[in-house]
């Protein structure tokens, strides 16, 4: 056994070897059950999801470094941890009906790819060295790359996973040449030995270089203007609950990512950080927002309003406040549910002869299908930030943040961007509820589908209510990191 | 003599070559090929940095590159195997049915 | 503890409503079981204002039947809820309108009646929340949340171009509505600043020291909102289609109670919270609203649709309250409240018999009607006294209001005064004018001919209204009395606030940098 690494280390990323345990499980099940049981597939899955849930709770007041400070175990890493294992149970509840209309072959390797998609933004989420921030990454990347063309006879799942990966890919070769310049100039892979060593280089152009090509890499992930492009093409091709994983899980590991390489990591360098990231966010919620409001399909009309959220939630990075920190964290756990939910409704349409994502397939849903239609209401609601919903409770938050740390146009800017947005998002309640019934079968609520509808409308009311506790979670969250030193570098 | 600088500016030279043949090339394959090229420059950054401040992490994390690569490498062409058979090209143009 | 008796007002519409969704069956059998609950529940919510009002300390100008619980703790949220003698007289105007705008749609709504009534209750219960709260976000959440059904209740029962009237009325309330979210949070730090705590408490932001520029942008941001829900000329123009495309029981709604609020909101909150910047800005704000008086009598008189010509009428005495509220005197302010409360019944009058007569002949063109008066004497008397007291006549509710209005007026400026007296002018031409073609003359139309006189459901919607209007015309006191004690405290504040009239200094800079200065340099 290498020196640094126990056996206690093995106990804290229990959570991970659940997980991964899991995983091969489901691909040892897939290949033993005969073909006619392969549906209970999904429930093996998810019973891997809850143990893994089941394996955070002695970790809940935990603060360690693991395995020589490859790995931290602590608050912050595990609001991330429940936020993917919630997004992933809700996709794979999404996936069961959805895989049967498709024909899709072989629903073990699906299920597989979903849980080590988690894994890997779990691990993301924990890292605070380089190589475990790349492999989190890489893992999780890989996966999804396969899960965006899991659909083989449909072209433009083919083209999405192409396309997916080509940037995705091109990506990561500008995250990791950052990453070179970071290790080279600090001498350390981990994140919080450099934080110190970077200390008055401040100036090196090299660094300012490295900080540069970090924010285009992890723009890219995040699907920040102008980084988006993969995004529309790739979130209307891919299957659905793929691409409700994918707009949810990666971009909140993305985020955790973001948060752990430049709080944690390069605190002495905010001032340069912010600023991109301040030029970032602008454009992303405008150019997000304006792009939306011209498309006619829901996915991808959801891909740019996704894009545009990626703006906001770069709000509480740009204030760098414990509060702005906070405030991220809350909204990425709202727009989870909400954007998760508003993909089971157009999962829901999904029939045979009807692919149910153009606007049109929306056309007097309220006759058709009154919950669908109040549940998908309530989350476009939600989005475009009308209370009395989550959304409007997270918006208040990032906005209130980047007020507290003097950004007064950047929160102009934000409101009347989430004004743009109501329009759209209201487009959708015109076709569902102002629109002539169409003829055309009655989409049927599925018990899993059901069960996903009344958890995220469930969240997306109480939390509009009563987000106080969500609130007190997130603050302890972000509080873990050392939040502290940048505020004390703004000031 | 050949110093830590050479080294910097020949990964930096073969990154620029990795990215420009990213925007240029219209050939699936090549541009797999140029993202290769990006990722080999990174391993010489981090190979050379691990030199000059004598710490092996910079060696080890290239294995890791080299790992995640092989990786992206064969998911990647599987992916473009399975897009062909629907399309007989490897134009990037020629795959429009989502607006690129 | 007291019954929370505020929290109920808008908690028992949302019950009613609650208590609808279990209602089921198909359209005929479901739709005079909704009706009946949802009339019984507002009736409910009417007897509860006017126990409140029973109630309520005329003599006192303070908040009353405070309730206050922690909400947010984290960021100084609280629910907090209280009336004072202005928004008491509001919350009873809206729960005297709701079950007649249920009633005057009771025949029109043939379709999703369940929905209808739910979305009805759930905008009064909003309403009702705007007007008792005393906390800015919980405002701001009842201000957004009403918006919801408004646009259910335009773009699902409304007439042809529903949709595009109710995207219209959402975007353009929403445009105005975030920019003062904005404010609001710029405000509770600026609470932060001084005090080391955050709070949405408009008494304790009353009391906030700001710096002439955050006065100046955050009026300018509360301004904004509010003067587009007046609305003030030129930001009405949303208002017109959307009386024009909703249903009755919308456009009552809609100019009866939600106008109210762009007004209210500049009593309650744009004016006392920025004393200084609302001098500064009164001027201005006066200047518009005597443009608006004027222009929306002016149009109102050409148009031929009797709903567009109500609702230009709208913009011009909505005109008459701004006007009011930037006297900044006792007159002007109790004017514009009293104003406010008896546009609110004449209006509301006025949209209930266009809605009778376009329910008997499905036209509200003023040239397809003409010689009603003798088919239906009983219609076209109760139209004769509501355009009466929508003109202004004395012995009726509009003259009291209009009355003060221009007195206060008069003693800040004459000028504005003289202008805005052509109004009243002007509204007596195009009422009477529009009375005149549709009620008398030969009957040239041989539908209008034999059309039903009021039927009993019609007098149980008209009667109401007229006896307010005579009661608020002959005795005013009983109007005025609670809102004096109100509007005084509120003066005196202001007026500490703002001792002389600011000039020069607070000339406008770019926003950002200002700000931001203003913030730090505190």
């Amino acid at each position: 056994m290498p020196p640094g690494v126990s056996l206690s280390d093995f106990y804290y990323i229990l959570p991970e070897l659940v997980l991964t345990g899991g995983a091969l499980l489901v691909l040892i099940a897939d290949v033993l059950l005969p073909k006619e049981r392969r549906a209970a597939l999904a429930w093996v899955t998810l019973l891997a999801l809850g143990a893994t849930a089941a394996a955070l709770v002695p970790f809940a007041n935990t603060h360690v470094e693991v395995a020589h400070g490859l790995l931290a175990v602590d608050r912050f890493s595990l609001f991330f941890k429940i936020l993917f294992l919630l997004a992933a149970a809700i996709t794979v509840l999404m996936s069961i009906r959805y895989l049967e209309t498709e024909g899709a072959a072989s629903p073990g390797e699906y299920y597989f790819l979903i849980l080590c998609a988690t894994l890997g933004m779990m691990i993301m989420a924990g890292g605070i060295d380089l190589i475990t921030i790349m492999i989190g990454l890489e893992t999780m990347a890989v996966s999804f790359y396969i899960l965006a063309g899991y659909i083989k006879p449909n072209q433009r799942s083919n083209e999405a996973a192409v396309k997916y990966f080509l940037l995705g890919a091109f990506s990561l070769g500008i995250l990791l040449y950052g990453m070179s310049l970071m290790y080279g100039l600090s001498g350390t892979t981990n994140l919080r030995v450099m934080a110190s060593a970077f200390v008055g280089q401040e100036k090196d152009p090299r660094l300012m270089l490295a900080v540069i090509l970090v924010v285009a890499g992890v723009g890219f992930k995040i699907a920040a203007v102008p980084f988006h492009m993969w995004a529309p093409d790739v979130y209307e091709g891919a299957p659905t609950p793929v691409t409700a994983f994918l707009s949810v899980g990666s971009k909140a590991a993305s985020f955790a990512m973001l948060i752990r390489i430049f709080v944690e990591g390069m605190p002495s360098m905010s001032a340069d950080w912010r600023l991109l990231f301040y030029v970032l966010s602008i454009l992303t919620m405008t150019a997000g927002n304006i792009a939306a409001v011209t498309q006619s399909n829901v996915k991808r009309m959801l891909a740019y309003s996704s894009i545009a959220h990626a703006g906001y939630l770069l709000m509480g990075i740009v204030a760098g406040t414990a509060r702005g920190i906070t405030a991220t964290l809350i909204y990425l756990m709202i727009y989870s549910f909400m954007q998760l939910g508003a993909f089971a409704v157009i999962t829901l349409l999904r029939r045979k002869d009807v692919v149910g994502d153009e606007l049109k397939d929306f056309s007097g849903l309220a006759f058709r299908n009154p919950f669908a239609a109040f549940a998908m209401l309530l989350f476009m609601l939600s989005l475009g930030g009308i209370p009395p919903t989550a959304g409007f409770m997270g918006k208040f938050w990032l906005f209130s943040a980047a007020i507290d740390a003097h950004y007064y146009g950047l929160a102009v800017i934000g409101v009347l961007n989430s004004a743009i947005s109501l329009y759209y998002y209201v487009r959708i309640v015109v076709f569902m509820y102002l629109k002539k019934e169409t003829s055309g079968s009655d989409p049927v609520i599925t018990p899993a589908l059901a069960l996903v509808l009344g958890v995220t409308v469930m969240a997306t009311l109480v939390l509009g209510v009563y987000p106080q506790l969500l609130f007190r979670v997130a603050d302890v969250s972000a509080r873990t990191l050392g939040v502290a030193g940048i505020t004390a570098a703004i000031r | 003599m050949v110093t830590l600088n050479h080294y910097l500016i020949l990964s930096a030279i073969l990154f620029a070559i990795g990215t420009a043949g990213v925007f240029v090339r219209r050939n699936l394959i090549t541009i797999l090929l140029s993202i290769e090229i990006m990722l080999n420059a990174v391993n010489l950054t981090f190979v050379a940095f691990g030199r000059a401040l004598g710490s092996a992490d910079g060696q080890i994390i290239v294995f890791f590159v080299m790992t995640v690569a092989a990786a992206e490498a064969a998911v990647g062409l599987a992916i473009v195997i399975s897009l062909f058979r629907h399309k007989e090209s490897l134009n990037p143009d020629s795959f429009a049915s989502l607006k690129w | 503890m007291h019954f929370p008796i505020l929290t109920s007002l808008v908690a028992l519409p949302v019950a009613g409503a609650i208590l609808l969704l279990l209602v089921n069956g198909d359209e005929k059998k479901s739709a005079p079981l909704a009706r009946n609950i949802a009339l019984v529940v507002s009736l409910l919510v009417f007897a509860e204002t006017l126990l409140l009002w029973s109630q309520f300390n005329v003599a006192s100008g303070e908040f009353q039947f405070v309730e206050r619980h922690a909400w947010i703790p984290a960021f100084g949220i609280e629910y907090f809820v209280g009336v004072d003698g202005i928004s008491l007289l509001l919350l009873v105007l809206t729960g005297f309108l709701t079950p007649l705008a249920l009633l005057g749609s009771w025949e029109s709504v043939q379709k999703k009646t369940k929905a209808f009534c739910i979305v009805v209750l759930l905008l009064e219960s909003a309403m009702m929340g705007v007007f008792i709260s005393l906390d800015l976000f919980l405002f701001y959440v009842f201000w957004d949340a009403m918006l919801v059904p408004m646009y259910f209740l335009v773009g699902i029962w409304g007439y042809e171009r529903r949709i595009y009237a109710a995207i219209k009325f959402m975007l353009y309330t929403m445009a105005g509505s975030v920019l003062m979210l904005v404010a609001i949070l710029g405000l509770a730090y600026a609470h932060y600043s001084a005090h080391g705590v955050y709070s949405f408490d408009v008494l304790k932001l009353y009391q906030l020291e700001l710096t002439p520029h955050q006065q100046l942008w955050s009026f300018l941001a509360f301004a904004l909102a509010f003067a587009i829900k007046v609305p003030l000329f030129p930001f009405h123009t949303w208002l017109p289609d959307a009386h024009v495309e909703a249903p009755t029981a919308g456009s009552v709604i809609l100019a009866g109670v939600m106008l109210k609020m762009g007004t209210y909101g500049l009593v309650r909150f744009a004016f006392p919270l920025f004393p200084q910047a609302a001098m500064f800005f009164a001027p201005a704000l006066a200047i518009l609203a005597v443009i608006g008086i004027i222009y929306g009598a002016l149009v109102a008189m050409v148009q031929p649709d009797m709903k567009k010509l109500v609702a230009y009428s709208s913009v011009s005495h909505l005109g008459f309250v701004v006007l009011g509220i930037a006297a900044m005197n006792t007159q002007g302010v109790s004017g514009a409240v009293y104003q406010m409360l008896s546009h609110g019944i004449s209006t509301g009058g006025l949209f209930l018999i266009v809605g009778m007569l376009s329910d008997r002949r499905h036209t509200r063109l003023i040239s397809e009607f003409g010689g009603l008066k003798k088919g239906m004497p009983h219609l076209v008397a109760a139209f004769l006294i509501v355009t009466l007291a929508s003109i202004g006549l004395p012995g009726l509710n509009g003259f009291v209001g209009e009355f003060l209005i221009l007195l206060g007026a008069f003693r800040w400026d004459p000028r504005l005064a003289a202008f805005a007296a052509t109004g009243v002018i002007l509204s007596a031409t195009y009422m009477l004018w529009m009375f005149q073609r549709v009620n008398y003359g030969p009957v040239t139309n041989e539908k209008n001919a034999n059309l039903p006189d009021l039927k009993p459901r019609e007098w149980a919607v008209i009667v109401p209204i007229i006896a307010v209007s005579i009661l608020m015309g002959v005795l005013p006191n009983l109007f005025l009395r609670p809102i004096e004690p109100a509007v005084e405290r509120m003066l005196t504040h202001f007026h500490q606030g703002a001792p002389t009239r600011i000039q020069a200094d607070v000339s406008p800079q770019p926003p950002a940098p200002s700000l931001r200065n203003a913030g730090s340099t505190r």
